[in-house]
């Protein structure tokens, strides 16, 4: 009896014009029956590895043990606890092309110094959505800090996969949908102490930060 | 010669061709005409349910005619015989009162300068003065002020009765009972005087044009040139009233904060100084504030700073008035504690002090000072709760507080005056009261169903909409736009004919008038009709699925969310309030989104544009144009198309962003507001120099835009660069000369008048070239194209028409820009920079929505609503009655004259709404080449988008509706919902009217006509 000759398995080309698809240059030759629906970079679904504890920690100390809603002080407690997030949770849950890459030390430190300088074009897009211009100044920056550290693994995330901003902006428009949604209570004439800006788009921000960090492996 | 030879080749036609285009062209013509009469029909739905909800909304008091009659077993010696009364308009409390320099209101302008009142109050030793705070009941406007001061009633926004149309008060009233008396009352002032109460006044009144509040000066001085003449040397009167206007003026104009109040106070000071010596033994003298003045210096709404008015009672006579403890009357902060009362307790106090009864309607009590002693203080008592009784018996109130009144009726009658007169005081001023609180609570009675009728009308008429101009493609209503009309007329004409039959079968039911139910009639005509036709082809089904489906996509969703974010600020009055930042926050995202879109190209994209290129694949073309041609652009966006998107985008954000820095506040948005559109800022010289760079960087802009589809050709620059160049330098000319008259009025003085006619002559000459010139020029027809001719051998016909992508769109934006330019006369310097970042934005939206092919999305439609309301409040206006900027009116002519301040006023209220209810065909017009779709479409989709835009503020028109009737009992109903409501509606018939009569019944007909005539093939 002959043997059955085994054919190999067609590779269909498509052509797209979004962002939204990483193209990896590596061309796996080696390898056989090799899964192409699966995307080179994802994050893993492990909601109990990905979800940000620490923020949750934050907001209630920011709402409820903070006195007279310190902002300054939330951001000082924000930053370290992000790079935990990173090392511990998030980086572990990326994965690179079917393997985990271990983190970047000193990548950690330039992403930090990016993430601040990210804070300009941020206040400059919160001043366009309507926030005072020359008034309170000092709160829309500490705001737009608190939105860009809010964004610091995602950012990391953007200059390890070679600046595919398309896999990561997700988070970004979760933190940005959070604080917008969160406008909301501005013009409430309740006359509480946490009306006043920017603590509702603070708490707004970190609300969405929570919501897509938690089901971001999942869209 | 080459250009004529060529041109004459390329557009020749067969004889055969022209019967067929005439043919279709008769047919567009016909859809054209039915189209038109459809929109009207659903215009008159939703007028008349506008009519009914204002109608059942709208407070209404019943006035009866009866007339009081002396009494005489009771009657009283009147205490004066003369009497002289002096309205000065606007007279706030802290004007007549000493004000500490050190307080932190303290102003010079309006502070310390009129002194002769106080002055008299305080060093007066034999109690012939009375200064008391006076307490106006809102609405503050000259006719509800003058009803509720001579007549004692509550005023309402619309009193039923003998005096509907608000002519002369025919109730009895103060004066009426001076005139039965035979009393002379002689009037000066105010011409609204004349209106309500000539009858009742001498032939030898001297009347005074009162709406024209440019003018400072011509009523103070009649009224004070009168009082000489009168006062003393004529012994022919017995009343003698002034109304002065210059207060009251200078705060329309100016604000209270400018040194022209200062000036005027201090000439309203020196006047009184001069009666206070020259009135004689036995004449009372009265002053008087109708109602105060808000910091911008108008009054209209309830705050109380134009509610706290003056009274000041004054007779040379002493022991006149018993004053209370001297803790009553402090003046400090501005006599925030200061003893008041109210308006409608002065006609029952004037009455008892000349001797004359009471009018019938009033529900004031008599002022506690004007008695002298317990005696007399018993008599007044007794006449007033007589007066009181004899009214409510006559009106038959019945209420719950009857079980409050009838007892304390008993105990009345059971009090002798005269042995323990303290107690019947205290009763009668309590049963007044509790009298006065019952006709409150009854008077604020709406009328239910008129406003059930109103909102179902509307939600009826937004289905309709809905289902007409979207949901049902607009293909096949093209073709049944004729079965719409006449099944329409000849449903309303059936209705109103079962309506009449039964009207005069039942013998004419008091429940229903014969005019609002033919009003009905036609409403529940006009529905039938429409789904009639409407149901004929489909059903219920279908049209929910239909609905469904058109909301599937992204950009669908995304204007559906606005559309609900905006309906539901009524919701509250914080977001009521706020509403000028929270649409200014809509367009941000709004721009954000489109930008996010451009930058990251997210998938849906290639969906989208894949659907829809299938879609026109099976459509084809008219032309016969190769089919990859004519479907280029679906194809994916090119790295320039995203650029220019991107650019437009950012355009977009930024302009809404300085635009939002123009801010009118009202008063509720206190200290979080700082107003920047100010009579300050309008004449400053930086808002004027913008204003001159402007002159330039539009029409620039606007050449900018023309040329992206190189459409900057032929009646362009003539449109662009002459017409719209040169009439905004005149303009310029007109505002800077209003900038110099209000910075130096003093200097200017001799000049005045030369001036003002220079500027009417001005205004009227732009107003003409601007409303009538230039739509007559556009008439004609102007074309954006020019032949470019490559190859200069006469034999060959290649030839290039630049401009032949976007011909529809640059010749309709010349229409605009006729709009455009006259709207700008009629605003402000700040309003005019307003409309110049508005110009670019709607610009840069048709562009955006051009690249990424919503043309028959509804995000276009709403995006332009909202951009036509951020800037109805940065032109300076706010849903409030006291932003309307009423001065604009005079522009034209210095008295009011029909048409020409109605037609200033609207332009400059509703002027966003003018220019973008025409711009929304350029939705559908810009960038669309001729040959691709039938004229019969083309109308069809811009109905579509019409009819979107016309949703979207019916949309808010029924939220408005709905919380308004929600909050009728919120304590800021009448100050915040209720100016809302009456703007939606407002707003929502403007909009109709400019879309039905300007955009498709003039513009749209007559350029797709003309475009065809040229490019049929």
């Amino acid at each position: 009896m002959p043997a059955k000759k085994r054919t190999r398995k067609t590779v269909k080309k498509t052509v797209s014009f979004s962002d939204d698809t990483t193209l990896t240059t590596h061309q796996n030759r080696e390898k056989k029956n090799v899964d192409h629906d699966r995307p080179p970079v994802y994050v893993r679904k492990t909601p109990l590895m990905t979800f940000p504890y620490h923020l949750v920690a934050l907001l209630y100390y920011y709402v409820f043990v903070s006195s007279n809603f310190n902002t300054v002080k939330l951001l000082s407690f924000l930053i370290p606890t992000q790079v935990a997030y990173l090392v511990l949770q998030f980086n572990k849950c990326t994965v690179y092309g079917n393997k985990i890459i271990k983190i970047n030390y000193s990548l950690t430190i330039i992403c930090l110094g990016v993430t601040f300088l990210l804070s300009f074009p941020t206040m400059l897009l919160t001043i366009l959505f309507g926030a005072p211009l020359m008034d309170l100044l000092w709160e829309t920056w500490l705001l737009s800090l608190h939105f860009a550290f809010l964004a610091y693994p995602a950012v990391y995330s953007v200059f390890n996969c070679d600046f595919k901003v398309g896999l990561w902006k997700k988070y970004f428009i979760f933190i940005v949908v959070g604080g917008w949604i969160s406008c909301v209570v501005i013009p409430l004439d309740w006359d509480r102490d946490w009306q006043n800006w920017p603590i509702p788009i603070v708490v707004g921000g970190y609300l969405g930060a929570l919501v897509g960090y938690t089901i971001g492996a999942y869209i | 010669m080459d250009e004529k030879t060529i041109k004459k080749s390329i557009l020749s036609s067969s004889n055969d061709e022209k019967i067929i285009y005439k043919s279709r062209i008769k047919k567009f013509q016909k859809n054209h005409k039915f189209y038109i009469i459809l929109l009207v029909f659903i215009a008159i739905l939703q007028f008349i349910s506008i009519a009914f909800f204002t109608r059942g909304f709208l407070l209404s008091r019943h006035v009866l005619d009866n007339i009081s009659s002396q009494n005489e077993t009771s009657k009283l010696p009147p205490r004066f015989n003369k009497a002289v009364i002096l309205v000065i308009d606007a007279l706030r409390f802290d004007f007549a009162i000493p004000v500490n320099e050190s307080h932190s209101n303290y102003n010079l302008n309006y502070h310390n300068n009129i002194l002769s009142l106080y002055d008299s109050f305080a060093s007066d030793k034999d109690a012939s003065s009375l200064l008391l705070k006076f307490i106006a009941d809102p609405p503050t406007t000259t006719l509800q002020r003058l009803k509720g001061l001579t007549t004692g009633s509550l005023p309402t926004f619309i009193d039923a009765g003998s005096n509907f149309d608000g002519t002369v008060i025919e109730e009895d009233n103060f004066l009426k009972q001076l005139h039965l008396a035979n009393k002379t009352v002689k009037f000066a002032g105010d011409d609204t005087w004349m209106a309500l109460f000539h009858p009742f006044l001498s032939n030898d009144s001297f009347p005074l044009e009162s709406l024209n509040v440019w003018d400072l000066d011509t009523v103070d001085n009649g009224v004070m040139d009168y009082f000489h003449d009168h006062l003393q040397q004529d012994k022919e009167w017995d009343v003698m009233i002034g109304h002065m206007l210059g207060i009251d003026h200078v705060g329309h104009k100016y604000g209270p904060d400018h040194f022209t109040m200062r000036e005027k106070q201090i000439q309203v000071d020196q006047f009184i100084d001069w009666i206070l010596k020259s009135i004689d033994d036995d004449t009372l003298l009265v002053i008087l504030g109708d109602h105060g003045m808000d910091h911008t210096g108008n009054h209209g709404g309830d705050s109380i700073d134009e509610l706290e008015s003056t009274l000041f009672l004054y007779s040379k006579k002493p022991d006149m008035w018993r004053l209370k403890e001297t803790s009553n009357y402090n003046i400090d902060n501005l006599g925030h504690d200061y003893r008041s009362v109210r308006q409608i307790d002065l006609v029952s106090s004037l009455a008892l002090l000349m001797g004359q009864p009471i009018p019938f309607n009033n529900l004031g009590w008599p002022i506690d000072e004007i008695a002298r002693n317990d005696r007399e203080w018993s008599q007044f008592v007794n006449s007033a709760i007589s007066q009181l009784q004899l009214y409510k018996d006559t009106m038959q109130i019945h209420h719950g507080n009857d079980e409050i009144l009838e007892p304390l009726a008993k105990n009345i009658s059971n009090t002798p005056p005269t042995s323990d007169p303290e107690k019947f005081v205290k009763l009668g001023h309590k049963y007044q009261k509790v009298f006065l609180q019952t006709c409150e609570e009854l008077w604020a009675k709406f009328d239910y169903y008129s406003i059930a009728t109103g909102i179902t009308l509307l939600a009826t008429s937004l289905v309709l909409l809905i289902s007409i101009t979207k949901l049902i493609p607009s293909i096949v209503v093209n073709q049944m736009v004729p079965e719409f009309v006449p099944g329409i007329i000849i449903m309303v004409l059936v209705t109103n004919l079962c309506f009449h039959g039964i009207f005069y079968v039942y013998q004419q039911p008091s429940f229903v008038d014969q005019f609002w139910g033919t009003l009905l009639a036609t409403a529940i005509g006009i529905i039938i009709g429409c789904y009639i036709t409407i149901f004929d082809r489909y059903n219920f089904i279908w049209i929910a699925m239909r609905l469904g489906e058109t909301l599937a996509d992204y950009w669908s969703r995304i204007a559906v969310m606005f559309m609900i974010i905006h309906a539901l600020l009524f919701t509250s009055n914080s977001f009521t309030i706020w509403e000028d930042r929270i649409v200014a926050f809509l367009l941000s995202t709004f721009g954000m989104l489109t930008l996010y879109e451009f930058v990251f190209l997210p998938k849906r994209q290639s969906t989208t544009a894949l659907l829809t290129a299938t879609i026109s694949e099976k459509e084809g073309t008219t032309s016969g144009v190769n089919p990859s041609t004519a479907n280029s652009n679906y194809l994916p966006l090119t790295r320039f198309a995203r650029l220019l998107g991107g650019y437009h985008s950012a355009v977009l954000i930024i302009f809404t962003r300085l635009a939002s820095m123009i801010t009118i506040c009202r008063e509720e948005q206190g200290e979080y507001c700082i107003p920047t559109f100010n009579n300050q800022n309008n004449s400053s010289w930086w808002v004027l120099g913008l204003c001159f760079l402007m002159i330039f960087i539009l029409p620039a802009c606007i050449t900018g835009y023309y040329n992206l589809t190189s459409s900057y050709q032929a009646a362009a620059p003539i449109w662009i660069n002459v017409f719209l160049k040169g009439i905004l330098g005149l303009n310029f000319v007109y505002w800077s000369l209003t900038s110099l008259e209000n910075n130096s009025a003093v200097i200017a003085i001799p000049f005045l008048r030369d001036v003002t006619i220079f500027k009417f002559t001005l205004a009227r000459i732009i107003a003409g070239f601007s409303l009538i010139a230039s739509n007559v020029g556009w008439l004609m027809g102007p074309l954006c194209i020019k032949l470019n001719i490559h190859n200069t051998d006469v034999k060959s016909h290649e030839a290039t028409i630049l401009g032949y992508t976007n011909i529809y769109g640059s010749e309709f934006f010349l229409l605009v820009i006729n709009v455009l330019i006259s709207i700008l006369l009629f605003n402000k310097p700040l309003a005019q920079l307003s409309y110049f970042l508005m110009c670019n934005q709607l610009l840069s939206i048709l562009e955006i929505i051009d690249l990424l092919k919503l043309k028959e999305n509804i995000i276009g439609p709403i995006a332009l609503g909202l951009l036509s309301y951020q800037h109805f409040f940065t032109t300076g206006h706010q849903a409030t009655i006291p932003s309307v900027q009423w001065d604009i009116g005079f522009m034209l002519s210095e008295k009011v004259t029909f048409p020409f301040t109605q037609i200033a006023i609207i332009l400059n209220t509703f002027g966003p709404h003018i220019l973008v209810s025409l711009s929304v065909a350029l939705l559908t017009l810009w960038s669309q080449p001729p040959d691709v779709l039938k004229p019969q479409t083309l109308l069809g989709r811009i109905v579509s988008n019409c009819g979107i835009l016309l949703t979207y503020n019916t949309i808010l028109c029924l939220s408005s509706f709905i919380w308004v009737t929600h909050f009728r009992r919120h304590l800021m109903v009448w100050k915040i919902f209720c100016p809302r409501f009456i703007f939606a509606s407002l707003s929502l018939i403007v909009t109709q009217l400019v879309v039905t009569f300007g955009t498709i019944a003039f513009a749209s007909g007559r350029l797709i006509k003309h475009i065809n005539d040229i490019f049929w093939k």
